[in-house]
């Protein structure tokens, strides 16, 4: 057979954001996948040297705009670390409640794109987008902006739960709880969507080990790795959850770990919520001179919804020297190269969606 | 409920396909909407002048076209909660060649200058720029960056601006309901 070379993108209906693929097909068959990546670059590394420390969350958080305050948290984590200074206790549980917000906010946004990837016009992304909105009105309640929120302080965060916060959150979670089971339902009985997502894109534990790709994308492969598990966090290790794992590392197990783990992040904020203290949760103002840092080289690692992000910091008077971002969407992405192999042309899409990336994380 | 043998269903149905012939007879078809003159539809709708200029104002199709964190938002135009259908500007549009507006959701950087530009050339005459969001609008926080066009305007016609970083689903939906005012004569260019 001969074989074609298409190319696809860089803008494409269904490339999640500006990503060009160069795919050598053998019939309908895809026998190799190249990403070119780079068309969102803008420099974030090196724009981040020349803000003041406490100016650069802004720019942290338009790295990944599915789950701006993962990254948020993970920067000033990194700044603190630097400065040794300690987070108050109330901070960390209303931490904790946020990012698992987020992360369910992120997770549900995946479940409505994979129904668009896979030619399913856009039943499912209405319900999921329905869900996600009203997770994201929760996230703009407590901190006053609906996509980039810039909430975190040095040692705290910027402004404590509004009240009756807690009412109104679990109501929605119980609701959402309701919804999962719907999701499930509506996905799982559809012969459609199985047929063309199980044994679709199988990474192995042993290749995904090396290729290196972490969070849920991992965990479908069989891997039990989570940092809030393995290297805790904040309040994590008080709190009671699971790291769910499959087997199968196909699309559809990529797709059902982040089912599980909505469900997961449900009960840990429930947890977060009947624990969490009374007292002061504010950080310390934004000021001209930020306080003296007392580490030359601040690592942190974090787990965010598409995986392990890490920052490492080396620390100047008042700006970052070098700030290096090992982004968890990057080397996700690498290894769509060896997933394609072998799947049909349609079903490459499907496959990339379920790595869930996002492109201004990966060009930086 | 009743039962009916085969033949029984079988005379009825005869009977019902005579009865809609002999309603139909001695009337003319009515002609196909698709294939009517623009006279024809606009005696109809009682529009005398500015035929096409009503159709245009009332099917803005975007086009389907997302850069960076905008494109979230610019999802969340097309979602359920705001329903973007009930002004017309329903289905964002896979190809450039059946798009009327494109909306720039993003910074742009100088690599993907050419695919923009080449994206709006590509779409049909009369097209329409909206610059949605800080990026698109003036480069936004990147301002500085090496790599970034400080504004989509520097490239291509704009329209309507949209602030905001990013700019709610509403906002979009005002600058659209803008640009049918802009493009119905009602606001001076």
């Amino acid at each position: 057979m001969t074989i074609t070379r298409i190319n696809i993108g860089p803008i494409h209906p269904s490339t999640h954001g500006v990503l060009r693929l160069v795919a050598d097909i053998d019939g309908d068959t895809i026998v190799r996948v190249e990403p070119h990546i780079g068309f969102l670059h803008r420099g974030v590394e090196k724009l981040a040297e020349t803000r003041m420390y406490m100016q650069n969350p802004p720019y942290m958080e338009k790295l990944d705009y599915l789950a701006p305050m993962s990254y948020d948290e993970a920067y000033v984590a990194a700044v603190e670390k630097a400065m040794g200074i300690e987070v108050k206790e109330r901070a960390m549980y209303i931490r904790v409640i946020l990012l698992e917000l987020q992360r369910i906010a992120s997770h549900l946004f995946f479940i409505g794109t994979i129904g668009n990837d896979l030619g399913q016009m856009f039943t499912l992304f209405m319900w999921a987008y329905m869900d996600r909105d009203m997770v994201i009105d929760l996230l703009e309640e407590a901190t006053g902006s609906r996509m980039f929120y810039v909430n975190m302080r040095l040692g705290g965060v910027v402004r404590d739960l509004p009240p009756d916060f807690e009412a109104r959150t679990l109501e929605k979670l119980n609701y959402l709880q309701k919804r999962m089971g719907e999701y499930e339902s509506f996905i799982e009985k559809n012969p459609v969507f199985g047929e063309r997502m199980k044994g679709v894109g199988v990474l192995s534990s042993e290749k995904a080990l090396d290729l290196g790709v972490t969070g849920p994308v991992l965990r479908a492969s069989g891997i039990e790795y989570d940092v809030r598990k393995n290297s805790p966090y904040y309040v994590y290790d008080k709190l009671h959850f699971e790291i769910k794992i499959l087997t199968k590392g196909d699309n559809f197990a990529r797709y059902k770990i982040r089912l599980l783990e909505i469900k997961e992040s449900i009960r840990l904020v429930r947890e977060a919520f009947k624990r969490i203290p009374e007292g002061d949760a504010l950080g310390m103002p934004v000021k001209l001179r930020s306080p003296a840092t007392k580490e030359k080289v601040a690592v942190i690692s974090r787990e965010v919804p598409k995986g392990e992000c890490m920052m490492y910091l080396v620390a100047d008077d008042q700006k970052p020297y070098r700030l290096s971002i090992r982004s968890p969407n990057f080397i996700n992405l690498m290894s769509i190269s060896h997933l394609a192999q072998g799947v049909r042309t349609a079903d490459l899409f499907a496959t990339l969606g379920t790595l869930d990336l996002v492109m201004g994380c990966v060009d930086r | 409920m009743e039962e009916y043998t085969k033949e029984e269903f079988m005379t009825a149905k005869k009977e019902m396909d005579q009865l809609v012939y002999e309603s139909l007879k001695g009337k003319e078809a009515k002609p196909n909407v698709m294939f009517a003159k623009m006279s024809e539809i606009s005696r109809a709708l009682k529009v005398s002048k500015g035929m096409v200029k009503w159709a245009r104002v009332n099917s803005l199709w975007p086009l389907q076209f997302g850069l960076a964190c905008c494109a979230i938002e610019l999802m969340g135009f097309g979602s359920a909660r705001i329903d973007a259908e009930r002004k017309g500007y329903l289905l964002f549009r896979g190809t450039p060649r059946q798009a009327d507006v494109m909306i720039v959701a993003g910074w742009v950087t100088k690599s993907v200058v050419p695919e923009v530009k080449r994206l709006y050339e590509q779409m049909t005459e009369p097209r329409y720029v909206v610059a949605f969001g800080e990026c698109a609008t003036c480069g936004g926080p990147w301002f500085e960056s090496y790599n970034i066009i400080r504004g989509i305007d520097q490239v291509l016609p704009v329209d309507v601006y949209v602030a905001g970083c990013p700019p709610k689903p509403e906002n979009l939906f005002e600058a659209l309901m803008k640009l049918q005012d802009k493009i119905g004569g009602k606001i001076e260019d």
